[in-house]
């Protein structure tokens, strides 16, 4: 009996000790699991579960060849390779590693930086490539690392340079069509959350795991062609050079859609080393940003504005006297000396700014009135569009500046010098839009520069363009023009142009103002026409200036105009006739 | 304390009734509580090494995913690094230097000829 007493008693005790110890797992499990769950819940998720970022890709650019799409701004993985020379083990391997492999994409005095043993991370070489990095790797040399990172990739080198921008370290499109359309390109960056394991491996377990994919940015067509943009590009720099000017800008548009074919500026600079630009005018696609007065070429606007309200016709006369007293200002001709009854064709064709302003009169019934000036400005701003945005798909456009009538300096004496292009400040495109309506038939198109996006499967989808703005002048004044444009460049110009196709244009040469005043000794020449078989195809717009030079329309800004214009016929296959 | 098994049948009384046909169903295998608790306890370890199989399972599927995922990155990357090249070679600058432009002269005027 008292061995089964104490036997009972025994178990008794550890049925109890097993009870309460029991009792304390269950009380701890219930404190961590009930009581304190959101604490170790959220502590838990920090440690297993992660929120990863799926980068959009960068959409690319493209540009017409012929016809086919072709990059000319893609993307490029690069690595930044680092050190961590504390756990190097031999530093004169890794030294000779990145000597060899690495080479120029070494930074300056890299042997020092893998030397500081006290460091735990140095940047021994940036823009490494992928097939440099595997290189690297196969040497299994301790204490290497890389970084990717994603470069924006200019093939064609400087090639429309202000037109296409460039992305700056932030990511962040700048200037042009980068910065026009960066949030397009950009795209949306997608988002993973999930458990992983210790080596960031996502695992399909857990009930909130989320996954958002990233949105590629828009890959976006341009309407510039490649080739015609490069060879107005060397057009401009073999004719700047042969002058010995510094500045000058291009625009090549088709006038029967506004597309434009190449815009060029010089000074130019390369967008993948846009660090090392020092003048920063050389961002500006001064095409669209640098409004200027444009000089004679207007005065085919002046013409046109007479004939469509038949206050004129080419034959129409006046006296030429060479001065014309407009108020108390005295306005006299560049080129002097055809003097007598003259007709408007002829005032065009040597350029009289005299036959201008009297054009203006004629619009008032004598002199440059107010109705005279309604006039000029409903056409030259209304339907040329002169003096304001044109709304082309690129940054840093601006409006210029057209005096309406309505204002104190739109007096008869502005007027006066604006039937000859000075006294006005419209930007190249604005010129070249409104030219291209004076000889396309009478249809106003808004320029573009954007032909549509990519998509996946390789087709274009055509952007959305604005309405044109048709019968700025009628069918009949537009035909009319387009003989008096070419009857202007026939007169002189014409010796270096192909035989057999319809190749007008029009001078344009404009004082420059320094120190505030007008200057002779500092002009901008422009010349401005087209070019074409049955029908005009193009039309090609130059203005050449450099600071101390007087340059001229004719002798300057013509012969980048013929050049361009010679090989547009080639290239477009035009048939010439008979 | 004495203790009555749930899976213990009590031995049904024969000729109950006369023509009433009965089946009596009595196990032969008499299971204590000990066995019970341990067979309920094999049956959730079983469970529970299932639901391990198919997790394991599962997350093994994860690391071929990954695996293909890295794949496809590495192969988009060489594609996008092929791209590149191909743009760098075939830039208008590279065609106007390379050997084979080099060698050719330069076109004169077309003549046409109308018919």
């Amino acid at each position: 009996m008292p061995f089964q007493s104490i036997s009972h008693s025994r178990i008794r005790m550890l049925i109890i000790a097993s009870v309460f110890l029991m009792a304390v797992f269950v009380v701890r499990l219930f404190y961590l699991q009930i009581i304190e769950h959101s604490k170790y819940s959220i502590l838990a998720d920090a440690e297993q579960v992660k929120r990863l970022t799926i980068p959009a890709t960068r959409g690319e650019i493209y540009m017409e060849d012929n016809g086919t799409p072709v990059k000319v701004v893609l993307n490029e993985t690069v690595y930044t390779m680092f050190v961590d020379p504390k756990i190097i083990t031999d530093p004169e391997a890794v030294k000779d590693v990145i000597r060899a492999v690495a080479g120029g994409n070494a930074v300056d005095g890299f042997a020092k930086l893998v030397d500081k043993k006290e460091t735990r991370y140095q940047v021994v070489a940036k823009n490494v490539t992928r097939r440099q990095a595997e290189l690297i790797k196969k040497k299994e040399l301790a204490g290497i690392g890389f970084q990717a990172v994603v470069r924006r990739v200019y093939p064609e080198g400087t090639l429309a340079a202000q037109t296409l921008g460039f992305v700056n370290y932030d990511q962040k499109g700048q200037y042009g069509i980068e910065g026009r359309f960066d949030k397009q390109l950009r795209g949306k960056d997608g988002m993973l959350q999930s458990v992983t394991d210790v080596s960031n491996v996502p695992l399909t377990i857990g009930n909130r795991n989320v996954n958002i994919p990233a949105q590629n940015g828009a890959n976006i067509v341009l309407t510039l062609d490649r080739n015609v943009q490069a060879y107005t590009e060397k057009a401009l720099s073999d004719g700047l050079r042969k002058i010995g000017a510094t500045d000058g800008s291009v625009i090549v548009m088709d006038p029967n859609d506004g597309s434009v074919l190449a815009m060029a500026n010089l000074p130019t600079y390369n967008p993948s080393k846009f660090t090392k630009v020092t003048n920063a005018s050389a961002f500006n696609n001064a095409v669209v940003s640098d409004p200027y007065e444009p000089g004679s070429v207007v005065k085919t606007f002046t013409v046109a504005t007479g004939i469509n309200t038949n206050t004129i016709t080419p034959q129409s006369t006046y006296v030429n006297t060479d001065y014309i007293t407009i108020d108390d200002r005295t306005i006299t001709n560049a080129t002097k000396g055809q003097t007598g009854t003259i007709s408007i064709q002829h005032a065009l064709t040597w350029s009289l700014n005299t036959g201008m302003v009297t054009v203006a009169q004629r619009l008032g019934g004598g002199t440059i009135n107010r109705q005279a000036r309604n006039t000029m400005y409903s056409y030259f701003h209304d339907r040329f569009h002169l003096g304001q945005m044109t709304g082309i798909e690129t940054t840093g456009e601006v409006p210029g500046e057209l005096i309406p009538p309505t204002a104190v300096e739109g007096n008869a004496v502005r007027y006066s010098n604006m039937s000859f292009g000075q006294g006005m400040n419209p930007t190249m495109v604005q010129v070249a839009a409104g030219f291209s309506s004076l000889i396309n038939g009478g249809t106003y198109y808004y320029p573009t520069i954007i032909k549509g996006n990519l998509n996946d499967d390789g087709d274009i989808v055509p952007a959305e363009q604005k309405k044109p703005q048709e019968n700025v002048i009628s069918a009949s004044t537009s035909a009319t023009m387009r003989t008096m444009i070419l009857k202007a460049r026939r007169e002189f110009y014409a010796g270096n142009d192909r035989k057999g196709y319809d190749i007008g244009g029009k001078t344009g040469t404009s004082q420059d103002i320094v120190n505030g005043e007008y200057t002779f000794d500092e002009t901008t020449g422009t010349y401005i026409g087209f070019g074409g078989d049955t029908k005009p195809k193009y039309v090609i717009m130059v203005r050449v200036s450099s600071k101390g030079r007087a340059l001229n329309g004719g002798d300057h800004a013509l012969p980048i105009f013929t050049d361009i214009s010679n090989w547009m016929i080639d290239y477009l296959k035009l048939q010439p006739k008979g | 304390m004495s203790y009555y098994s749930s899976t213990t049948y009590a031995r049904r009384r024969t000729g109950m009734t006369r023509g009433y046909n009965s089946v009596a169903f009595t196990s032969s295998v008499k299971l204590g509580p000990v066995t019970h608790t341990v067979l309920v306890a094999l049956m959730i370890t079983v469970l529970g090494l299932i639901y391990l199989t198919q997790a394991t399972k599962a997350t093994s599927y994860d690391y071929e995913a990954q695996k293909i995922e890295t794949k496809i990155a590495e192969l988009s990357t060489e594609k996008t690094d092929l791209e590149v090249e191909n743009a760098r070679l075939t830039a208008l600058d590279s065609v106007r230097n390379s050997s084979v432009a080099r060698a050719m002269t330069s076109p004169g005027a077309p003549q046409h000829v109308s018919q």
